[in-house]
This record gives C-alpha cells, structure tokens and sequence, in this order.
C-alpha cells in the first residue's frame, strides 16, 4: 500500500511517511539511475514496485529491467555499469546469495553500481527475518559495505553511496534489516531533486565499453596482471573511508543530517561501549539513556562501514576503554559473530585494548528489547573475555 | 509514547489499518513508526501490525512487549498467548459479535466488541472490516480525531471510500453511544 502522497513540494524537502523500503526507491529515483536491473524477493519488493510506479509514471527517466534471476539482474548491472550507465539494483538474502558469482565480477570489473540489500535469514530453514548473515557472507567480495539504521538513513545513504562508488569505482551495497528498517513506516525527509542534482555530478567515467572503440574488457590474463588488479583494488578501497566521510559532510551541509564510518553515541568516559551495526543501533540508543540516567557510563559505537572495515578509528575509538560488547545479529558456523572477529581483529597488540565482549544478540531475527541490552550491560560488567562468541537469547 | 499492536490474520487488512492508523497520527503532527510481521506470509495466518507513537522522533527497533492498546481483527485469535503482549488494564477493541462479557476471562483489560462483519456488509463492503474497526479504535481511544482518520480513510483507500468513511464513522458512533 502507498500511503505518501506522491508529490515533490518547491524547496529543499517534503517530509513524507515512508517504508524503509520506499526511501531506498525514492533515494535511487531522486539519484537519476540510467538502467536499474530488478528482481523480486521478500522482503525487498516494495522497492523494485515503487521504482516501476516512478517509471510508470513518467518520472523515472532510466531503464527498468527485469530479467529472469538475480544472478541475470546483476549480469546487467555490470554491463551497464561497464558502458558508462549509472546503475542501481536491489535484493535480499537467496537473491544476493545468488549474485555471489557476480558480486567478484562487478568489484573486479571495477562497475560502480550501488545496491540496496535488505538483511535476511538465509534458507535453510525458510525465514524473513532480520539477520545479517546474508551480507556479511559477501565481505570478501571487494564491495563497499553499509549498514543503515534507519528509513531516513537508507535514503540518504543511497545518494551518497554514488558519490563514493562512481568516485572510486567501487561497487557500494547499503544493507538496512528487514521489517526492522524495511517495513518501518516512518516520517522521511525527501530532498529535492534539485538539492541531488547538484549533490551528485554526473557518472563519467574514463574507460567505457564503447561499439565505436574495439577494446577487451575482463579477458585472461596472466597471474601477475591478476595480482595488479587486486593491488589496484586495495588502493582503491584504502580512499574508501575518507570519500565516505566527505561524501556524508557534504550531505550534512546540505541536509543537516550528517553521517560518517562510524558514529559516537555517548561514548565519553564510558566504561563500557556496546559495537553494533544496522536497526539495533536505535534500540541500544534507548538503553544507553536509561543507563546514563541510572549513572552508568555506558555509550555506543555505530559502525556504518564495515567494508572497509575502518580499522585506525576503532582502535583510536576504543583504546583505553575497559569494555566493548560486540552485539552480533548473524552467526557465522563454527566460528561465532562476524562483527566480534573483525573488532578484535582490528584492535590486535593495541595498547590499552579493552576486555571484548562478543554476543551473538538477535540471530535470525530474535527481539532484541532495550530491557535485553540493559540486562546484558549488567550481566558482563564483571565477566570474563572469552575468544568465542557467546548466545545470549 | 504509545505502543498499539494490531493482530489479525494474514489478508484481512491489519497491516493496511496500521498504516492507515499512522498516517492519522503523522497527519496530526505526531512522530510514528508502524511495521508489521508475518509468520508465514500466506492469508489466514496470525499477522501482527505494530504502531509507535511519540512527540519526539522515535529510536526503538525492536518488538512490542508491553502495548498500551490493542485492535484485534478476529476473536478466535484473542487468547492469552497474545494478550501477554499487552499492558495489564489497557483498552483491546475486538472484532467479535460477542458481548463484552464473553471475554472477561481472558483477563483485566477494558474490552470493546465491534461487530464490524455486520457494519461493513451494511455498508457494502462485504468482509472487509478495516475502516470499521478503525472507527472504533479511536472512539475507544479518543485519538486520533475521527475527522483525520476519515480524511486518511478517503485518500488511501483502494476502492469505495465513502462507503470505507461511513462504516468507520458508524463504528465510530456505536462505541461512542455504548460508552
């Protein structure tokens, strides 16, 4: 059901009630995408429907595909990317999981596209709920990965994540989690088109498939050319960080609403610092007021980019603080929480390294209630560090 | 801040009526957040449609554990599994054609039966129920303001809005008049 009016009032935004599933198709219309290969799966599809009523209506101007898979919409997308296109997709869980082959390719062919995947538990057993395991499992896949909290944030992401793709070339996925984010019907400030227009400079990229021009693109090389494109990528990804944080300023001084790698919340002096990602986010805001208010120097640290991981941050974020607990909603098998591996990974021979806490909170889309934060804060005051992960539903 | 959870089964409308209840709110210069789950994602299953309501921008994502109001679309589905969800005393407005007193085992909550089968088929909108129910809601209520609800009801609806407007404004009555 569409229950925003679909109007673009004069001035700077229109505050509209929106799914965060619509504000990823408003931020990706609003982002004048040339071609957007789409595919349905829950709990994504509002995205892909909202995006062809804006084509329906004469008010995107791009190309919509819709072929027969996921693995064939992403095929597309680096086609299009690869002739110069600016190009947006969207997916979930199975879906991405099915790209994977191609999610290499588009990253190793250098395609700027950006992507909007909505985190949910991957088959089997069949579910749709909120869990990152989907997109985590794409961590070595070469794409810049987000991670959004809320519906305003996801459409402000979208944006940005242009600026930062077709800057580096560097294909960028946004992930938000399901119902959480996806479903959530929320005041959403809409900005202008005029205001993206001159946020985000036109996609114009130095090389290009061209039927005018013969050229090879992607063909068989040797090892050392192999080796040169993945050095060519790490270079790439080490000015990823910085274009992330001039890319959310930049939004900021126009927006007001200014985003960065990682985000602080109350984290002076805290003697413990809880390290999550996505939707949970809001609800450890809410438990780190109650526990202020009690006196209790709790605080938060958002981290935004997970890929490239910004490892100097952390360690200057959380050197000297006694305790961080790692809330992790994916499972990673035999090993335990993704997050908890990369944080004490980051913070390696640190001096003054705090005690890690790494708790498996919220897999498969477990309720994680403020209540649960508050209690687990309490619970781990005094605990041990363990190397693993530890369940905590 | 307020917490309405809103349970029906799957196809019946409850996902549509937490949002049509939202946008009331936000039409009022509220701050909402409304997202339903689904258990099975097919019709007939039990489907709950969340709604938070505040004066300032609302940070939670997470369950409603504790809700300060209910809306229930089916009576077959009112047992205590669900009502452990809901605050002790609050106000559970149920579609049933049982009176009020069918329901006092269940325990302490202000119940309000709306028979809205028989104000919709009244209102030839056959079995659906949505803006009869909603008319109720927020007499049961007293918010939001029946003519926001209305105005919502005559935007959003999919097809005969002014017989959506007239079965939400006589549910709307019917409670008024009963309480």
């Amino acid at each position: 059901m569409n229950i925003a009016p679909n109007i673009d009032k004069p001035g700077n935004s229109n505050r509209l009630l929106l799914s965060g599933n619509h504000a990823v198709s408003w931020g990706a219309k609003l982002a004048r995408p040339d071609v957007a290969p789409v595919y349905p799966i829950t709990p994504q599809t509002p995205i892909l429907e909202r995006i062809a009523e804006f084509k329906r209506d004469g008010e995107l101007d791009g190309e919509l595909l819709t072929p027969e898979s996921e693995h064939s919409a992403m095929s597309a997308c680096i086609a299009a990317s690869l002739t110069g296109g600016r190009v947006f997709t969207a997916t979930s869980s199975q879906g991405l999981l099915l790209m994977h082959e191609l999610l290499h390719y588009a990253a190793g062919a250098r395609a700027a596209i950006v992507m909007v995947n909505v985190n949910r538990t991957p088959a089997s057993p069949w579910g749709f709920w909120p869990d990152q395991l989907d997109s985590l499992a794409q961590r070595d896949t070469g794409w810049v990965q987000l991670y959004s909290e809320t519906p305003q944030e996801s459409l402000d992401s979208v944006i940005q994540a242009f600026r930062v793709a077709e800057s580096l070339r560097i294909p960028t996925m946004i992930s938000h989690d399901a119902f959480y984010v996806s479903h959530a019907v929320e005041p959403v400030e809409v900005p202008s088109q005029s205001l993206v227009d001159g946020y985000l400079p036109p996609y114009e990229p130095e090389l290009r498939l061209d039927t005018e021009k013969g050229q090879s693109f992607g063909a068989p090389i040797d090892q050392a050319t192999w080796n040169r494109s993945r050095r060519e990528m790490a270079e790439a990804m080490s000015q990823v960080q910085d274009k992330v944080t001039e890319a959310g300023q930049a939004w900021g001084d126009l927006t007001g609403r200014s985003y960065g790698p990682l985000e602080h919340y109350r984290t002076e002096d805290a003697e413990t610092v809880i390290v999550t990602m996505g939707s949970m986010c809001g609800t450890v805001r809410e438990a780190v007021d109650a526990l202020r208010d009690q006196g209790e120097a709790v605080g938060l640290l958002k981290v935004r980019l997970f890929r490239p991981l910004p490892v100097a941050d952390l360690r200057s974020a959380l050197a000297g603080v006694p305790r961080v607990m790692v809330l992790d909603r994916n499972y990673s098998p035999g090993m335990g929480g993704i997050l908890h591996q990369e944080l004490t990974s980051a913070l390696y021979g640190l001096d003054k390294a705090p005690a890690v806490h790494g708790l498996l909170a919220g897999v498969g889309g477990v309720n994680v209630p403020a209540s649960k934060i508050k209690q687990l804060v309490a619970d781990y005051r005094d605990a041990e560090p363990s190397a693993t992960s530890q369940w905590v539903e | 801040m307020r917490e309405i959870v809103i349970l029906g089964r799957g196809g019946q409308g409850a996902q549509t009526a937490g949002n049509q209840l939202a946008r009331a709110y936000f039409d009022e210069g509220q701050y909402v957040q409304t997202f339903a789950t689904y258990g099975g994602a097919r019709r007939g299953t039990p489907v709950t449609s969340s709604l938070r309501v505040d004066e300032k921008p609302i940070r939670l994502r997470c369950n409603i554990e504790e809700a300060s109001a209910m809306l229930c679309f089916d009576d077959s589905l009112l047992d205590e599994t669900f009502l452990r969800g809901v605050e002790e005393g609050t106000t559970v407005v149920v579609n049933s054609r049982q009176p009020k007193e069918a329901f006092a085992d269940l325990g302490n909550y202000t119940f309000v039966p709306v028979d809205g089968l028989d104000i919709a088929q009244k209102n030839d909108l056959g079995k659906v129920v949505n803006s009869a129910l909603l008319g109720a809601f927020v007499a049961a209520l007293d918010e939001p303001g029946i003519e926001t609800m209305c105005e919502v009801i005559e935007q959003t609806a999919p097809a005969k809005q002014q017989q959506n407007i007239a079965a939400c404004r006589e549910a709307y009555q019917q409670i008024r008049d009963a309480n």
